[in-house]
C-alpha cells in the first residue's frame, strides 16, 4: 500500500512539473502573440492613414497645384483651387487638419487659415500643432519620404489622430515641390479595430486554454501509464509469475525488514521431494499445476502475517515473523507439511506432494539475509536426508549445504588451484588375498575446513558446469598415478566413479580412451564405476556409452547395487564386468540372515551373468571371511586399508591383513 | 528536476523563432558609389577663367527621361546616367555640375540666353539645333513607339501611327519625325505635344493619346520598371533615325566646348564612360569617340 502511494505522489509529482514546464511556453505564446496581434492593430492604422494621405495628396493637392513651385509661393487661384478641393473633407471631418510647407517648414496653406512661419503661428491647445521643420518627421517627408505616426496621449481634445507628413509631387515628373502635412481621424477606425483586437483575444485565450488542456490531458495520461507501468514492472520483478507468490529478491527483502525490526521469527525452507519425477513423468504443465496447487496451499495454511514466496523450482520460502521459540515455528512447519501432504490430482493422476523444510531461527541462528537462508538450507537438506521432513537448524551441523552456491564457487577455485586430490582404496582379490586394484576417490583439501570427501561438496559441483572438466581431471589423475604405480612394478587397476551425466555426454568414451592412450595405460587396467542409484529411466545414451567404453576394452561396474533403483535387466543389457555390492548389505552378513541371504543371491546372480562381484565396506575379517565363503570375487573396506594417497599405497597394500587360506583337500 | 531546464530551452527556441518571425531583416543596400575620376590640372587649367573662377558649370536638364534623368526617390535630386556622367567630368575638371531642371522646349534658348552654361538633357544633335549652339556628342539613340500593354490597336511601325493620336514630349525630334511619317499617311495623325515625356506617356496610359514616341532609353525604362511596365509595351525594339545626344554649348564658347570633348574622350578613354552606362543598362549607346557637331542627316 505504502509503495503505491509512493508511486502515485512521484506520478502526481511528475505530471505537476510537466503542467509547470508546459505552462511556460503556452504562456509565452500568448504574449507574443498578443504583442503581435496588438502590433499588428497599430500597422493597419498607419497604413490606413499613409493610404488615405496618398489619396488627398494625389487627387486633391496635386491637381490644384499641378506643374507650380512652392518657391515662389501661392497665388490667389492656386488657394482657391486648394479650398475648393479640400473644403468639403474638412468640413466633413474626414480631415482635422491640413498643412501645405514648403521645404523650409513655413506654412503656405492651412485648412484653417493660419499660415506663416512656424513660429508665428497660434497656439494649438488640442495638440495638433505643426509638426516642427527640424524634427525628424518633417526632414523625412522633405527627403521624399513618408512619414506617420499614431498620436494617442493625453492632451489631444481631437481625439487618437493618425499624422501624416509627405511629400508633394504635384506632376508627372515625380518632382517634390513642398511638404503636405495631414491630421486624419482615427477613433472611428481605432474602435473598429479595438473591437476586432479583442475578439482575437478571446480567441487566442481561448485556443491557448483548450492547447493547454490537450497537452495537459495528454501528460496526464502519460504520466499515469508510465506510473502503472512501473508499478507494474515492480511487481513482476519481485513475484514469481506462475504461482503469484512472492520470488526470492522480495523474499531477501522482507527478511531484512524483518531482520532489522530485531523480534525473533523464523525462516523456513520448503522443497519438494521428486518434484523432478513429476515435471518427467506428467510433462512440465503437470509441474506447473502442482506448484501452483503447493503455493495455495502454502498461502492458505500460514498465518496472515506470514510470507510466502517461492524461490525458484520446486523450492519455497515462509517467513514467519513473532515466534520466539523453535518449537512454535516447527508446529506451524507442519501443519504446512501436513498440508502439503494431503492428496492432489495433477492431470488425473493422484500425487502426495512431501516436502523438506529446514527451520532457521532469527536472531538465534544468524543476523543476517544469507546466512540466516543457509542455516534453514542445511535444516532443509538435512531433512532431505534424514527420516524427518521438518527440521530446525542444528548450529552444530557447521558444516554448509553442499548445494550452496558459495560452495559451488570455491570448489571451483580448489579445482583451479590444484586443491583437489585423489586418494585410493585398494580391493583384494578374496582368493589370493592380493590387491588387485584400487577405487579413485575424491579428496578436497579445504583451506579452511580440512579434507573433504566427496558427499561434502559434489553435490553442489552436479549441479554446475565445472563437472565434465572435474571428471577429466579425476580420470587423468588417476591414469598418470596409475602409470607411476605400473612404473614401480605393480598391475593394480584404478577404478573411477562417473556419473550418468558423464556417460550421456557426446564423445565420453573417445575422452577417456584418448587419456587412457596419452597416459600409457591399457585400457583393461581402468574401470569406470557407475553409481547404480544415478540410473536414469532412460538408458539410451549411457548404454551406447558403456558399449563402446567395453569395446574399447574398459572396465565398467554397476555401483552400490542393491540399494537405489537399477532394474535386474540393468546387469543384463548394459556392458558391465562387474557388480559392486552396496556396503548397507555387505556390513551385516555374519550377523543378519537376510543381508546374507541377499549378498549370497547376488554373486550367485552376478556370476551367472558372467560379472564379477566386489564386496564395498568391509570392516571385520569376519565378515571377509564370510564373503570368500560365498565366493565373492574382491572386497575393499577399512578391514584392509583406508583410502590414502597412492604413494603411501604400497605400504599399505603390504599391510593387508593376510587372510586365512583354506587348505584345499 | 531535470526536466525544468529543457522545458524552459524548448519555450526559449520557441520564442526566438517567433521573434525572428516578426522582425523583417533591415535591408539598407548601400549606393554604389561612382568609378573614382582624378582631377586633370591640366584640363582644369584649360577651362575658360570665369568657370575656373565659378567653379560651378550649371546644366540645363529636363528631368523626365529616365534613365538618362528623372527625379530621384526625394523629388528634389536629378539622377539618372547624364548627371553621373556630368559629375564624372566634374571631377575630371575640378568643377562643380549642377544640374538643374528646366523645360525641354526652351532649353537651347536658355542657354543662348546664358541663363546656363550647359544643356545635357538627350537632345538629339541635329543640323537645325546646330544654328543655335554646339555640341559635343556623347550618345547614341533612335526613336521607339510605346503604345498602351497588349498593343490593343495594333501598331506595328510608323505606318500603323496614321490616323492615331500620339503624344510626344515638345520641342523633341519625335515632332520632326512624326511630321515626315505623317507625308507617308493617309490619315492624319494626331499628334499631341506635352510638357514632358512623364505627360505624354500619362496621356497614353489615360487613353487621351494611343502612342508615345520618345527616345528608345527611355521607352525601353517604361516598359521594364515593375512600376509601369503592366500599361506600357515597346512595339519593337526598331530605333527610327538615330541620332547622336550632345551636350549642348553656346556657339561663342569654343574654349569651353574643346575642353569638354577632351575631357569626355578621357573618359572614354579611361572606361569610367563604359562603366557608367552600362550601371544604366543603357552601354548600347555609347559612342566610340567623342564628336562635335555630329548631326546626322535627318532620314
Amino acid at each position: 500500500m505504502s509503495r503505491s502511494r509512493q508511486t502515485r505522489t512521484g506520478g502526481t509529482r511528475l505530471f505537476a512539473a510537466y503542467a509547470a514546464a508546459s505552462l511556460v511556453p503556452v504562456v509565452v505564446l500568448g504574449a507574443v502573440l498578443a504583442a503581435g496581434i496588438r502590433q499588428d492593430a497599430v500597422d493597419r492604422a498607419l497604413e490606413y492613414g499613409r493610404a488615405q494621405a496618398a489619396v488627398v495628396e494625389e487627387m486633391a493637392i496635386g491637381p490644384a497645384l499641378r506643374g507650380q513651385d512652392l518657391r515662389t509661393g501661392l497665388t490667389q487661384a492656386e488657394r482657391e483651387r486648394l479650398s475648393a478641393a479640400t473644403d468639403l473633407a474638412v468640413f466633413r471631418g474626414s480631415i482635422l487638419r491640413l498643412r501645405l510647407r514648403d521645404f523650409s517648414g513655413t506654412v503656405l496653406f492651412a485648412d484653417d487659415g493660419a499660415v506663416g512661419e512656424v513660429g508665428s503661428l497660434p497656439d494649438y491647445p488640442g495638440g495638433e500643432d505643426v509638426v516642427p521643420s527640424t524634427g525628424p518627421a518633417f526632414t523625412l517627408a522633405a527627403a521624399g519620404g513618408t512619414d506617420v505616426a499614431l498620436l494617442d496621449g493625453d492632451g489631444l481634445a481631437v481625439g487618437r489622430v493618425i499624422r501624416v507628413l509627405q511629400p508633394i509631387v504635384a506632376d508627372t515628373s515625380g518632382r517634390s515641390i513642398g511638404v503636405l502635412e495631414l491630421l486624419l481621424p482615427y477613433d472611428t477606425v481605432a474602435a473598429e479595430v479595438e473591437a476586432a483586437t479583442t475578439r482575437t483575444y478571446w480567441r487566442l485565450g481561448a485556443g491557448l486554454g483548450v492547447l493547454y488542456l490537450v497537452i495537459g490531458a495528454i501528460s496526464w495520461s502519460t504520466t499515469r501509464r508510465l506510473r502503472r507501468q512501473a508499478a507494474q514492472a515492480e511487481h513482476d520483478a519481485l513475484h514469481d509469475p506462475l504461482t503469484g507468490l512472492a520470488n526470492r529478491e522480495l523474499f531477501a527483502r522482507r527478511v531484512d525488514a524483518e531482520l532489522g525490526r530485531g523480534t525473533p521469527g523464523a525462516v523456513v525452507l520448503v522443497d519438494l521431494d521428486r518434484f523432478k519425477e513429476v515435471n518427467d513423468t506428467l510433462g512440465h504443465h503437470a509441474g506447473d499445476q502442482l506448484l501452483r496447487e503447493v503455493g495455495t496451499r502454502l498461502s492458505a495454511t500460514v498465518r496472515a502475517g506470514d510470507t510466502v514466496a517461492r524461490l525458484g523450482g520446486d523450492e519455497f520460502g515462509l517467513l514467519l515473523p513473532g515466534l520466539d521459540a523453535a518449537a512454535d515455528a516447527r508446529e506451524i512447519v507442519e501443519r504446512v507439511s501436513d498440508a502439503l501432504a494431503a492428496e492432489t490430482v495433477v492431470d488425473g493422476v493422484p500425487l502426495a506432494v512431501e516436502a523438506s523444510c529446514g527451520i532457521a531461527m532469527h536472531p538465534a541462528d544468524a543476523d543476517d539475509v544469507e546466512t540466516l537462508m543457509s542455516c534453514a538450507d542445511a535444516a532443509m537438506y538435512q531433512g532431505k536426508r534424514g527420516a524427518s521432513g521438518v527440521v530446525v537448524f542444528d548450529r552444530r551441523c557447521t558444516a554448509p549445504s553442499a548445494h550452496s552456491p558459495a560452495l559451488q564457487l570455491e570448489a571451483r577455485r580448489g579445482l583451479e588451484d590444484g586443491d583437489l586430490r585423489l586418494h585410493y582404496q585398494p580391493q583384494v582379490d578374496l582368493a589370493t588375498g592380493r590387491t588387485v586394484g584400487v577405487e579413485a576417490l575424491l579428496r578436497w583439501q579445504h583451506p579452511r575446513r580440512g579434507l573433504l570427501g566427496p558427499g561434502e561438496f559434489l553435490p553442489a559441483l552436479e549441479q554446475s558446469g565445472v563437472m565434465g572438466a572435474l571428471t577429466e581431471w579425476v580420470l587423468h589423475r588417476a591414469l598418470a598415478d596409475c602409470a607411476a604405480w605400473t612404473a614401480a612394478g605393480e598391475d593394480w587397476t584404478v577404478s573411477v566413479n562417473v556419473s550418468v551425466r558423464n556417460l550421456e555426454a557426446p564423445g565420453f568414451a573417445a575422452t577417456v580412451a584418448r587419456l587412457a592412450a596419452a597416459a600409457g595405460v591399457p585400457p583393461s587396467r581402468l574401470h569406470l564405476e557407475v553409481t547404480e542409484t544415478a540410473l536414469p529411466a532412460d538408458l539410451a545414451a549411457a548404454s551406447a556409452c558403456l558399449a563402446d567404453l567395453a569395446a574399447h576394452g574398459f572396465g565398467a561396474a554397476l555401483d552400490d547395487f542393491g540399494v537405489g533403483f537399477a532394474s535386474l535387466s540393468h546387469l543384463r543389457s548394459l556392458a558391465l564386468t562387474e557388480v559392486k555390492v552396496d556396503r548397507a548389505f555387505v556390513t551385516g552378513v555374519d550377523a543378519h540372515a537376510k543381508d546374507a541371504a541377499v549378498v549370497r543371491s547376488l554373486v550367485e546372480l552376478a556370476h551367472g551373468l558372467g560379472l564379477s562381484v566386489c564386496a564395498e565396506g568391509v570392516e571385520t575379517p569376519e565378515v571377509a571371511d564370510w564373503l570368500r565363503s560365498v565366493g565373492c570375487d574382491r572386497a575393499q573396506g577399512w578391514h584392509f586399508s583406508r583410502p590414502l594417497p597412492w604413494p603411501e599405497l604400497t605400504r599399505a597394500a603390504d599391510l593387508v591383513p593376510a587372510l586365512p587360506v583354506e587348505v584345499l583337500p | 528536476m531535470t526536466r525544468s531546464p529543457r522545458a524552459l530551452a524548448g519555450a526559449a527556441v520557441l520564442v526566438a523563432v517567433l521573434a525572428t518571425a516578426g522582425c523583417d531583416g533591415a535591408n539598407h543596400a548601400a549606393e554604389a558609389a561612382g568609378p573614382a575620376v582624378a582631377l586633370d590640372e591640366a584640363l582644369h587649367a584649360a577651362l575658360p577663367e570665369d568657370v575656373r573662377e565659378a567653379g560651378v558649370l550649371t546644366v540645363a536638364n529636363d528631368p523626365s527621361y529616365p534613365p538618362a534623368s528623372s527625379f530621384g526617390p526625394d523629388g528634389r535630386t536629378i539622377v539618372g546616367f547624364e548627371p553621373d556622367l556630368g559629375a564624372a567630368l566634374g571631377d575630371l575638371l575640378g568643377v562643380e555640375v549642377r544640374f538643374e531642371a528646366s523645360p525641354f522646349d526652351t532649353l537651347l534658348d536658355d542657354l543662348a540666353a546664358d541663363r546656363f552654361d550647359l544643356v545635357m538633357s538627350a537632345v538629339t544633335d541635329t543640323a537645325e539645333r546646330e544654328q543655335q549652339a554646339d555640341f559635343v556628342n556623347y550618345f547614341r539613340a533612335g526613336s521607339s513607339i510605346v503604345v498602351g500593354r497588349g498593343n490593343p490597336l495594333g501598331v506595328h511601325d510608323l505606318a500603323g501611327l496614321c490616323g492615331r493620336s500620339v503624344a510626344v514630349e515638345a520641342g523633341t525630334v519625335q515632332v520632326g519625325l512624326l511630321e515626315r511619317a505623317q507625308a507617308r499617311c493617309a490619315l492624319r495623325i494626331d499628334v499631341q505635344q506635352v510638357p514632358t515625356n512623364d505627360d505624354a506617356l500619362l496621356e497614353l496610359r489615360t487613353g487621351r493619346a494611343d502612342a508615345v514616341v520618345a527616345d528608345y532609353p527611355p521607352a525601353v525604362f517604361v516598359t521594364t520598371d515593375p512600376r509601369t511596365q503592366n500599361s506600357y509595351q515597346l512595339v519593337s525594339d526598331t530605333q527610327y533615325e538615330p541620332g547622336l545626344y550632345g551636350i549642348a554649348v553656346a556657339p561663342d564658347r569654343t574654349e569651353l566646348r574643346d575642353v569638354l570633348t577632351t575631357a569626355l574622350q578621357r573618359l572614354v578613354d579611361d572606361g569610367v564612360y563604359q562603366e557608367l552606362l552600362d550601371r544604366w543598362e543603357v552601354g548600347h549607346g555609347a559612342v566610340d569617340a567623342v564628336t562635335v557637331n555630329g548631326a546626322l542627316p535627318a532620314g
